[in-house]
């Protein structure tokens, strides 16, 4: 049955890649070295971050400055190319009382919230992006550090005694005008999502990057066989070009862990 | 001269943010007490641009005469950055007089919230609801 689910899904995998390839980017994206859509910027930042705005009052003058946020919740279901999502994974029954004791105790244990690095693909779309003719570098600006992938493009395989680590070891390849990474080698203390959505050291995750105009689309699949009941196909993401430069992350220092005084899971009030 | 009050006796709207992923910290009631929002008067002291929540340190005189050494978190400095604030903009007052609105952990702590801030030229920056000016 798991060899029919995954089969079906890579089925749909190829099907869609060859649809998007068909139709992204061919009017509006530039091309780096003649062949590929050029998916090199900055791109706007794609964390979740506060619904406020900064009001500001200067000799009685009055103005108010928000955060573009479209690029975590605006809804890109609509774009083309996408791929058929859902808004949570779906796990084996062996290993949701465990999802559940992580996410109802999520203020204390989610390790991104203590500073802890997240991981694909929970990091999102990069915040700035590098094509080169044999790799592609994504940049972040993360909370746990600025971490960067460089993604082999060359036609390698992936390295056969890589250290698992948080952002895995990555491949490229174009399908059509969509630029496709595969991740894998991951350790297993990250969190796929902030509901407590753990994972396996069998994780795969295949993100894939197209353009939309001038904005960048982004879409991840979590692929783990020991823990879902099938590939989760996460939200897309639209993401603008950005103005505003990376800049090194300060440092972070968690301080209010010790302060709660109860497990509230952060959605209560 | 410490000056605190209750200004409104409503749920605050505290907005906590730090991570990657989710841009609530915590619940905002697990340490704070969204009931009361209070007004701090006192000597800012420090201002530690850290993640996940930038922390000003300022000293405000108590009702009792002594002095209390607060600590307010606020935002991340991504927030802050986005919005066009940097740690100078709030350094630039070290040493002198401040005015802090927010609120209060449970504990009782001279540890708070900052959800505006009063500079010493008069200027103020107020963290507000996006939902709330639609």
């Amino acid at each position: 049955m798991r060899k029919v689910l995954f089969c079906l899904f890579g089925f749909t995998i190829v099907a869609h890649g060859i649809a998007i390839g068909q139709q992204a980017g061919s009017t509006t994206a530039k091309r780096a070295g003649g062949s590929h859509p050029d998916l090199s910027g900055v791109w706007t930042y794609a964390i979740d971050r506060a619904p406020a705005s900064l009001k500001t009052e200067v000799n009685g003058s009055v103005s108010v400055k928000a955060i573009d946020q479209s690029a975590r919740h605006g809804d890109a279901t609509s774009i083309r190319g996408v791929l058929q999502s859902t808004p949570k994974p779906s796990y084996k029954p062996a290993y949701q009382a465990k999802v559940k004791e992580l996410s109802d105790h999520e203020s204390k244990l989610d390790p991104v919230f203590y500073c802890g690095k997240p991981g694909v693909p929970r990091i999102g779309p990069p915040r700035k992006i590098v094509q080169l003719p044999t790799e592609t570098i994504f940049f972040y600006e993360d909370i746990s550090g600025d971490p960067y992938r460089i993604i082999p493009t060359d036609g390698r395989k992936h390295r056969d005694r890589a250290n698992p680590s948080h952002y895995g070891d990555s491949v490229g390849k174009w399908e059509g005008d969509v630029f496709v990474v595969d991740a894998r080698n991951f350790v297993e203390d990250t969190w796929i999502g902030e509901d407590g959505y753990l994972h396996s050291p069998e994780m795969r995750v295949i993100e894939r990057l197209w353009k939309d105009g001038s904005n960048l689309v982004w879409q991840a699949t979590v692929e783990d066989p020991v823990v879902l009941t099938a590939p989760w196909m996460m939200p897309p993401r639209l993401i603008k070009p950005s103005s505003e430069p990376l800049e090194e992350s300060p440092k972070c220092v968690e301080t209010d862990g010790a302060k709660l005084l109860n497990d509230d899971h952060h959605g209560q009030r | 001269m410490l000056r605190q009050k209750m200004l409104r006796a409503m749920v605050a709207t505290v907005l906590l943010t730090a991570s990657a992923s989710a841009w609530a910290h915590h619940s905002p009631s697990a340490i704070f007490d969204m009931g009361k929002r209070i007004s701090v008067t006192g000597t800012l002291v420090k201002v530690d641009w850290i993640n996940p929540h930038i922390v000003i340190a300022m000293d405000a005189k108590g009702d009792d005469g002594k002095i209390d050494h607060w600590m307010f978190e606020s935002n991340p400095p991504s927030w802050y950055r986005s919005v066009g604030l940097a740690r100078a903009d709030f350094a630039k007052a070290i040493g002198q007089t401040i005015t802090v609105e927010g609120v209060r952990a449970k504990d009782g702590t001279f540890y708070g919230y900052m959800q505006k801030i009063k500079l010493p030229d008069g200027t103020s920056h107020e963290l507000v609801n996006s939902a709330e000016l639609k």
